[in-house]
């Protein structure tokens, strides 16, 4: 009974889909195809198009950057597991004891998030470089002779890269604890079995799977990450893949085939990971996800809340405090030191970072990039959230497939790709901030579209149709209905946006050019030239900064809601 | 004019190959309250759904006052905001940014009424449901039973002469739920709308409906009134969803005579289906004493069950084992013989 209107619509629909389709496609994959183009390239590496192929590009991977591979595993794999240790223990805290203060504690653990590994990485570089590391300067003034710390090491890019994903691991562990019912722990007990065997039998089989869950994605984003290992790593040239893709484009001639094929190599990897973490999360899950939020009866610790309590703030005060004091320090002496006699206090730092050109200019463009990027990007993503899970268009898995792929890409390989395909592109926008505000909005595509849909999720479905059903027009419903309940979700990714674009690193190293600098790649390129001290000065101020804009933000957004209602 | 208000004609709704709805045709008379009963996946939520215009059909008609508002065959689709019906929803959806107030007065709103007669007809919509105290409060500060009570008023608020319901006492606890029907019911005979209501609860149907359709895997099993549907009900699937009922095997022996299974012969009601091969008694219906006239069969009592409201045996005789439901008064001990007696009228043959 397929009658002739039906058909109709239907082409309508495969004209939006295809549209959609075609629009994200040149966006997400097109570069990646450049990209692939590129590491079968064995002539010259500047050709463009390339006119000879072959393999050697990756079979040198293994013949000549063994090295890199196995810093990179090595490296990974010692911060994943403890990355999942520190998730571990404090989401076992933080949900199955009764440390006080839990609600206050919980919101605490999001605090490094906001820090980003960047900054973390300068931070520890102050705080336990080698010789000057302020560890090492309480040694000697102590009488201790030699280094007892050093962060140039695997260990200590490592304990960076772990401190600051171990929120993540956090949030994703206690994700599975709170999913738990508590009466599949409470039976166990009334059946005669005792705390730790109740535990052992009953509670670790059934987080099992989120924990495993939590530790692929964890390491996968290890094998991708950039900013601890380029800042920590290359002073002591440990060269991991991420940093030895970004090394081999700055040498002369750059070696872009041979970056290519890393990348590509550390994206597949990174692609089996996300996927198989997919497959754990959508099988594993046993009966203990039921979609309700259980709050499981916490354990009595007696006196061992305290410890519990302490373990708490450390993780903050090593992930937060004291990277933040250390750089606040460094920031504003000459020459820094942690022995306060010999200090020399200035602001000098900060009137060179801001009497700076370059740094103001990129101050200025990393913030007209968030600007823009958030508020034209929600309302695309909005859109795209809208097609995915409330039309009927066919295609719309597809659609969802492809905006959530820049997920499994390593934003380095993604700025690579992106240059290779924009060089390739006889559009001049390669070397500009448009170039960036591009790459930025399809980074984010993810992060924007899984913030908006878990807003629209939550939307009972009935919520718009009682207002189709009581007179209202689709537009009218929008105005009333939709769009204000959607508000919060919308916010929430416009501000996440914004954020994460003022921080860009990965896909911003490749991308910026000499008229188009932004923050972050600026502030990595002062620890490289100019001391610690300018650099500690440019971090805090770029953190200030977002601060800053985040506060205003959130008041204009307050007012403009108070003149509404 | 007629006094048909909703006319369903061969009503087809598809979601993807699976067929939903498939081939439902009923009318609706003017004040009259029809309820759409069946277990979860029987199609009746969709064919609710079709009516308020939010599910396309794939072929059939609906009418309401003998507008098309859906026709396969004149290519005809009004959107669901142009057919002036109204709709409670399952859960309530009622709109938590709002207050009381604002979600009761939406539907005048759109209509563009002036704000004196929005006051008005918010404040006699929501007397009705006694939540006119309430109107100043956040929609999402309300319990079940209020947001249920809102959800009501924001569906008569702009006197809609159709109203929808769509399971609305499913979420609410057992006692509210029983409170509510009669609330229900008193409302539908003050405001004179016709109303389709949707429910699994063969208890609620019975009890608030003027007419029942019973429904299972897209088709109808069963139009009637609710005594009608209890006392006579045409197939097995009815007997069995709506009310208790015991089923005997067997084969029709004549006019008005079955043979049980065993040998044992019953004398049915008349106008039961031709060919049947089961015959449904009602457990409400079969007395442990003898009464002149009725099937009667020699038992022993197996099980007894004490539930308060009534007491269940369970009484093994020739046909097999029957549950019996008597009232909580002479009580029969297990193991006692009894003779259970069921009048022919209310030994109903059913279709094979």
């Amino acid at each position: 009974m397929r009658n002739g209107f039906s058909r109709l619509r239907l082409d309508g629909q495969a004209l939006t889909t295809l549209a959609v389709l075609s629009v994200v496609g040149f966006l997400v994959l097109l570069p990646l195809v450049f990209l692939v183009e590129e590491s079968l390239n064995v002539g010259d590496p500047m050709a463009f198009p390339p006119v000879d192929f072959g393999i050697a590009n990756y079979v040198a991977i293994f013949e000549e950057d063994f090295r890199t591979v196995w810093n990179t595993v090595i490296i990974a794999v010692m911060a994943t597991v403890m990355a999942i240790l520190i998730g571990f223990t404090l989401a076992w805290i933080l949900t199955r004891t009764n440390v006080p203060w839990r609600g206050q504690l919980e919101r605490l653990m999001e605090l490094p998030y906001y820090m980003t590994p960047l900054v973390g990485a300068l931070a520890w570089a102050v705080i336990a470089g080698p010789k000057s590391g302020f560890i090492n300067q309480l040694w000697k003034a102590v009488g201790g002779t030699g280094d007892i710390a050093d962060i140039y090491t695997h260990f200590g890019i490592a304990w960076v890269m772990a401190l600051f994903e171990g929120t993540v691991a956090f949030v994703m562990i206690s994700a599975s604890m709170k999913s738990m019912d508590p009466a599949l722990e409470e039976s166990a007990r009334v059946m005669g079995s005792s705390k730790l065997r109740t535990t052992l039998t009953v509670t670790l089989p059934l987080v099992m799977p989120g924990v495993l869950g939590a530790t692929l994605f964890v390491f996968a984003e290890m094998l991708g990450s950039f900013a601890a290992a380029l800042v920590l790593g290359i002073p002591g040239r440990i060269y991991v893949i991420t940093t030895a893709i970004w090394d081999s484009t700055l040498a002369y001639p750059p070696d872009y085939g041979r970056a290519s094929a890393m990348g590509l190599s550390l994206f597949v990897v990174m692609f089996g990971m996300l996927t198989f973490y997919r497959r754990v999360i959508a099988r594993g899950s046993f009966a203990t996800i039921s979609g309700k939020a259980f709050r499981p009866r916490p354990m009595d610790m007696g006196r061992l809340v305290w410890v519990l309590f302490s373990v708490c703030l450390l993780y903050v005060a090593l992930a937060v405090v004291f990277p933040i004091a250390a750089l606040l320090m460094t920031s504003l002496q000459r020459f820094a030191t942690v022995i306060l006699s010999q200090a020399e206090w200035t602001i000098a730092n900060y009137q060179i970072a801001l009497s700076l050109g370059p740094v103001r200019t990129a101050l200025f463009n990393s913030l007209m990039l968030g600007f823009g990027v958030a508020s034209v990007g929600v309302l695309i993503m909005a859109v795209l959230v809208w097609i995915i899970y409330r039309s009927q268009l066919r295609g719309r898995g597809a659609i969802e497939y492809l905006v959530m792929f820049p997920q499994a890409v390593p934003r380095l390989v993604f700025g690579l790709a992106l240059l290779w395909a924009w060089l390739n592109i006889p559009i001049g926008i390669y070397g500009t901030l448009w170039l960036l505000a591009l790459a930025y909005f399809t980074v984010m595509l993810p992060l924007g579209v899984r913030t908006i849909a878990g807003v629209v999720l939550q939307i009972d479905k009935s919520l718009e149709e009682c207002a189709r059903v009581c007179g209202a027009s689709w537009g009218y419903q929008m105005r009333t209905v939709t769009l204000p309940l959607l508000k919060p979700g919308i916010m929430a990714a416009w501000l996440l946006i914004f954020m994460a674009c003022v921080r860009e690193l990965g896909a911003s190293a490749f991308l910026m050019g000499p008229n188009s600098k932004v923050i972050a790649p600026s502030i990595v390129s002062a620890f490289a030239s100019s001391g610690t001290e300018l650099t500690a000065a440019m971090a805090l101020i770029q953190t200030a900064t977002v601060i800053v804009a985040l506060v205003i933000l959130f008041r204009v957004a307050r007012g403009a809601t108070k003149e509404l209602s | 004019m007629s006094t048909v208000r909703i006319d369903v004609s061969d009503l087809v709704v598809r979601y993807g190959d699976a067929v939903a709805v498939n081939g439902v045709s009923f009318t609706v008379g003017r004040g009259q309250h029809l309820t759409l009963l069946g277990p979860s996946g029987c199609g009746k939520t969709t064919t609710l759904r079709a009516i308020a215009g939010l599910e396309q059909p794939s072929g059939g008609s609906i009418r309401i006052d003998g507008q098309a508002i859906y026709s396969a065959a004149e290519r005809k689709n009004v959107p669901t905001e142009q057919r002036g019906v109204s709709m409670v929803f399952q859960s309530y959806a009622v709109w938590p940014h709002m207050t009381v107030f604002d979600n009761v007065a939406y539907g005048l709103r759109v209509r563009k009424q002036n704000a004196a007669d929005i006051k008005a007809n918010v404040e006699r919509a929501l007397d009705l449901v006694q939540m006119r105290h309430l109107a100043d409060r956040g929609a999402s500060k309300l319990s079940g039973g209020q947001q249920q009570r809102v959800a009501l008023a924001r569906a008569i608020a702009f006197s809609p002469t159709v109203v929808l319901f769509d399971e609305p006492l499913s979420n609410l606890d057992a006692k509210l739920r029983a409170e509510m029907r009669v609330e229900l019911r008193e409302l539908q005979r003050r405001l004179d709308i016709t109303s389709v209501y949707v429910t699994h609860d063969q208890e609620e149907a019975l009890a608030i409906s003027d007419r029942v359709i019973v429904m299972n895997v897209g088709v109808i099993e069963q139009i009637g009134t609710p005594e009608e549907i209890y006392n006579r009900p045409r197939s097995r699937f009815v007997a069995d969803f709506v009310g208790s009922a015991n089923l005997v095997k067997g084969r029709r022996a004549g006019p008005d005579t079955f043979e049980a299974e065993g040998g044992t012969i019953l004398r049915v009601a008349a106008g039961g289906a031709e060919a049947g091969t089961e015959v449904a008694i009602r457990t409400a219906y079969i007395d442990l004493v003898p009464h002149p006239g009725d099937n009667q069969l020699a038992g022993t009592v197996r099980q007894r069950m004490f539930h308060g409201d009534f007491v269940q045996y369970v009484i093994e005789c020739a046909i097999g084992r029957l549950i019996v439901r008597r009232p909580p008064v002479n009580l029969l001990d297990e193991g006692a013989p009894v003779t259970v007696s069921f009048s022919p009228d209310h030994t109903v043959l059913l279709q094979g």
